[in-house]
């Protein structure tokens, strides 16, 4: 004989399973809604932490992402600038070869070239991306380059320079008989002094008369726990080797200077101008290689980013067919509980004694 | 034997008949009762031949009825437990809502996402640190995180709170089920010494140890009297010989950073903690100390080195060369003197703020995140002054990332990152979370198991009770048959004389 069966656990039997059922059902129609587990604290337990340092990491590489991108436009505007008083220096150069000392154009032509040189030069050396000065080093908040020879103290201590070394002023007619070894003194002397240490930089603590630019460049991080160098600086030897030579013929070119003091002139000119060519392709050269180093972070960061994305699905997202499949077996048993319930209700022999 | 001694036994088979009809509509009207024991009624033939009822019992199972209340203890313990945790771990909710390829905002509110989105700022303000909205993203990603951790700690006080008070609910109820049984138990003890018919007395007895069994976990002992004398599952006296004990609890209603509060006592000895000789170790109680006493403090802990982590990581020292003190620097809390240490932060997590020095809406300046100085000019990193020094806001970045100590109380690893401590921490919650509320679907389960079984073997088939029904009417049918024959009969005589 079987066992009884009392009439309170087979109603509770069929009205737990729909429980059940119900419950499972709206759990599945969140996760087949979203893709991802209905709660994952309970999913996950111990391997949240797990997943919370994996989107982490998404997060940190695509900031990084977004931020290098930055930092490529940025080293991009950089080597454009350099690009462009690189070609100016290289048709001054030209002008300059081009040039025979003591003719009757020569000293305006001079002063013509190194003045709209050294105007070219601060300006592209004054270039700035979204308020900060790409050759300002860490102190990008000032403009790098200001025309200290233009100004009123650098005019003056030229004046006095050039009267103690010759004797007389820029202005008088004396200045022809200024002999070609003095000149070249002048100019590798006092005035190449001038362009570099601290006349030319205070190293942003104190201003020099040149660059208010910082000689240490910015770091910028580049990958997690990995930063780069990220800038140049106005204080790098092309700078320097432009400016002197652009201010040598923009103070000295147009003065009524004898022939071989003008040769003297027009070639130091050009070597120093030559020597800064050369320098900014270095420099942009370094730029280039840290531009290659960003963008080869990128393209790492995007690797791994699509593996991480995926062991973060692999953690939160649920099996889309399996949720389906689930949700519709569940309702066939749902279907057939609430049928059992009803044939249950029929099945009492009340229904079946004669009244 | 004459025909009116047959006319006694059909009167008893009447009355008998009409004490079993009874028998069999208190089971009937009981069938859906839940704990509801299935009357039987004892019938045995009498002196004169005729059957008679001599006693009603039920069918009660003391083995099954233990189990129910046994497994109704632990469910109690774990769902106290899990609602506790529930709270918790709302307080750390990974968005379900979040895709895999989602940004920072998207990462719930733990102070662990919250972390994240901090480093992401830094990260921002490293690649444009001259700009002032950086920094002030940065400054809201601190705030955010800050605000995060006072909520964790908030929701710690308040589960401990919620918990104490819990405590005092189920005290009371206690105490009056126990005093509820008293009377029950009394009224058992008279009626088996009488014969009576206890069988109501006895299910209310049985419903109302289920009921006790909800709020602490007991085992019983029945008496040769009739009587049940009921014991914590730690071996407390909870009724004995008729008196039942009383819980007493001192509540505590506000919980801040160290409060610890009072446990539930038994004739002055306690049930409850783990100072206690008998602790509980089940039931709603045993689940609401442990909650109060242990999970919630050890997670507020955890955020407290969280929030003691941040303040010694972005704490500014002397840069000038000389001695002064390191103290906090984005990170402080109100009264900060000092960087507290790692086995003194205990409260630290609801203290913990941003410094105004750096917050533009309370007058302060973004560029102190920058170049250091939120504690004066001896504590300037960036000395030159540089619109694009990034040493500093790397060194926070740093911070978040690089090993430090952590107090062994807490519970988890004493030597990590903060991140990682963070994340761990989020683990560890959700670990437990994820275990009681597992526990408790098992559980939930086994008391629906042994309700079940209990039920079938205590509990009223309808059909049975319809076919006793049927032959007691069938019974019926053919007394009444009798009678009239035997009155036939009488009749006969009576005319024949």
């Amino acid at each position: 004989m079987s066992s009884i069966v009392s009439t309170y656990s087979l109603g509770a039997a069929s009205l737990s399973a729909m429980a059940q059922t119900q419950s499972q059902v709206s759990v599945l129609t969140v996760e087949s809604s979203s893709g991802e587990y209905a709660d994952l604290g309970v999913q996950l337990g111990e391997q949240s932490g797990y997943e919370l340092s994996l989107r982490s990491q998404v997060d940190q590489m695509q900031t990084l992402t977004t931020a290098n991108n930055l930092t490529v436009t940025n080293l991009t505007t950089a080597q454009d600038a350099i690009n462009s008083m690189t070609s100016t220096a290289q048709s001054a150069v030209e002008t300059l070869t081009s040039l025979s000392a003591g003719s009757d154009t020569a000293a305006a032509t001079l002063q013509n070239t190194g003045t709209n040189g050294l105007q070219e030069l601060i300006q592209n050396a004054n270039t700035s991306s979204s308020g900060q000065y790409l050759f300002g080093g860490v102190n990008s908040g000032a403009a790098p380059l200001t025309n200290y020879s233009s100004t009123t103290a650098g005019q003056t201590a030229f004046d006095n320079a050039f009267q103690s070394a010759f004797n007389c002023s820029p202005t008088s007619a004396s200045v022809s008989t200024i002999s070609s070894s003095d000149m070249q003194s002048f100019l590798t002397g006092w005035f190449s002094d001038q362009f570099s240490g601290t006349n030319w930089s205070g190293d942003s603590t104190t201003s020099g008369n040149w660059s208010s630019a910082s000689s240490t460049n910015v770091t910028t991080e580049i990958l997690p726990g990995e930063t780069a160098t990220t800038s140049t600086n106005a204080n790098g030897a092309g700078f320097q080797q432009l400016a002197e030579g652009y201010a040598m013929l923009s103070q000295l070119g147009g003065l009524s200077l004898s022939a071989s003091a003008q040769q003297t002139l027009i070639s130091t000119a050009s070597s120093l101008i030559n020597q800064g060519i050369s320098s900014m392709n270095d420099t942009e050269a370094t730029l280039g290689t840290t531009q290659t180093q960003v963008t080869d972070a990128n393209t790492s960061m995007s690797n791994q980013l699509t593996i991480l994305q995926t062991q973060i699905g692999n953690l939160d997202d649920v099996d889309s067919e399996k949720v389906a499949t689930q949700l519709s077996s569940l309702q066939t048993q749902l279907e057939t509980a609430y049928e059992l319930t009803a044939q249950l209700q029929k099945m009492s022999l009340a229904q079946y004694l004669p009244t | 034997m004459g025909l009116s001694s047959a006319l006694n036994t059909l009167n008893s088979a009447f009355v008998s008949n009409a004490a079993q009809s009874a028998v069999i509509s208190n089971n009937i009207s009981n069938a859906s009762t839940t704990g509801y024991a299935r009357e039987l009624a004892n019938v045995i033939t009498n002196y004169s031949g005729g059957s008679s009822v001599v006693s009603v019992t039920n069918e009660a199972d003391a083995a099954l009825q233990d189990q129910v209340n046994t497994s109704t203890s632990q469910a109690a313990y774990q769902k106290a437990l899990s609602d506790g945790l529930t709270t918790l771990a709302n307080t750390v909710s990974d968005s379900s809502s979040a895709t895999s390829t989602s940004g920072a905002e998207s990462n719930g509110n733990s102070p662990s996402a919250m972390l994240t989105n901090l480093q992401s700022a830094l990260e921002t303000y490293d690649a444009s640190p001259s700009s002032a909205s950086a920094g002030q993203g940065v400054v809201t990603a601190a705030q955010d995180l800050a605000s995060s951790l006072n909520t964790g700690a908030a929701a710690v006080y308040s589960v401990q709170a919620q918990a104490d008070s819990d405590i005092a609910s189920s005290v009371s109820t206690v105490n009056s089920l126990l005093s509820q049984f008293t009377s029950v138990n009394a009224a058992i003890v008279s009626g088996t010494a009488s014969g009576a018919n206890i069988c109501n007395a006895e299910d209310t007895r049985s419903t109302i140890l289920t009921q006790l069994s909800q709020q602490i976990g007991i085992s019983t002992v029945s008496n040769s009297d009739g009587s049940t004398s009921i014991y914590t599952d730690s071996g407390a006296t909870l009724f004995q010989g008729g008196e039942a004990s009383t819980l007493s609890f001192t509540p505590t209603t506000t919980y801040v950073a160290g409060t610890s509060g009072n446990q539930v006592m038994v004739d002055g000895v306690a049930i409850t903690g783990s100072s206690s000789p008998m602790a509980i170790q089940s039931g709603a109680l045993a689940g609401y100390e442990n909650l109060r006493d242990v999970v919630a403090p050890q997670y507020g802990a955890q955020l407290d080195q969280i929030a003691d982590g941040l303040i010694s990581g972005f704490s500014e020292s002397d840069q000038t060369g000389g001695s002064a003190a390191t103290l906090p620097g984005v990170f402080t809390f109100s009264g900060a003197t000092s960087v507290p240490s790692t086995s003194n932060a205990t409260g630290l997590a609801s203290e913990i703020e941003v410094s105004a020095a750096v917050d533009p809406s309370q007058g302060g300046n973004v560029d102190l995140l920058r170049d250091g100085g939120i504690n004066g000019s001896a504590y300037v990193y960036n000395t030159s002054g540089g619109a694009s020094y990034t040493s500093r806001i790397q060194d926070m970045t740093d911070a978040l990332t690089s090993t430090q100590t952590f107090s062994a109380a807490a519970g988890l690893s004493t030597s990590e990152g903060l991140t990682d401590y963070a994340n761990s921490s989020v683990s560890w919650l959700q670990s437990q979370h994820q275990a009681a509320s597992n526990q408790l679907d098992y559980q939930n389960s086994l008391v629906s198991q042994a309700t079940t079984a209990a039920s079938n073997a205590t509990g009223v088939n309808l059909d049975t009770e319809m076919t006793n029904m049927l032959s007691i009417e069938n019974s019926y049918t053919t007394t009444a048959k009798l009678l009239t024959t035997v009155n036939d009969m009488f009749t006969s005589l009576l005319d024949a004389v």
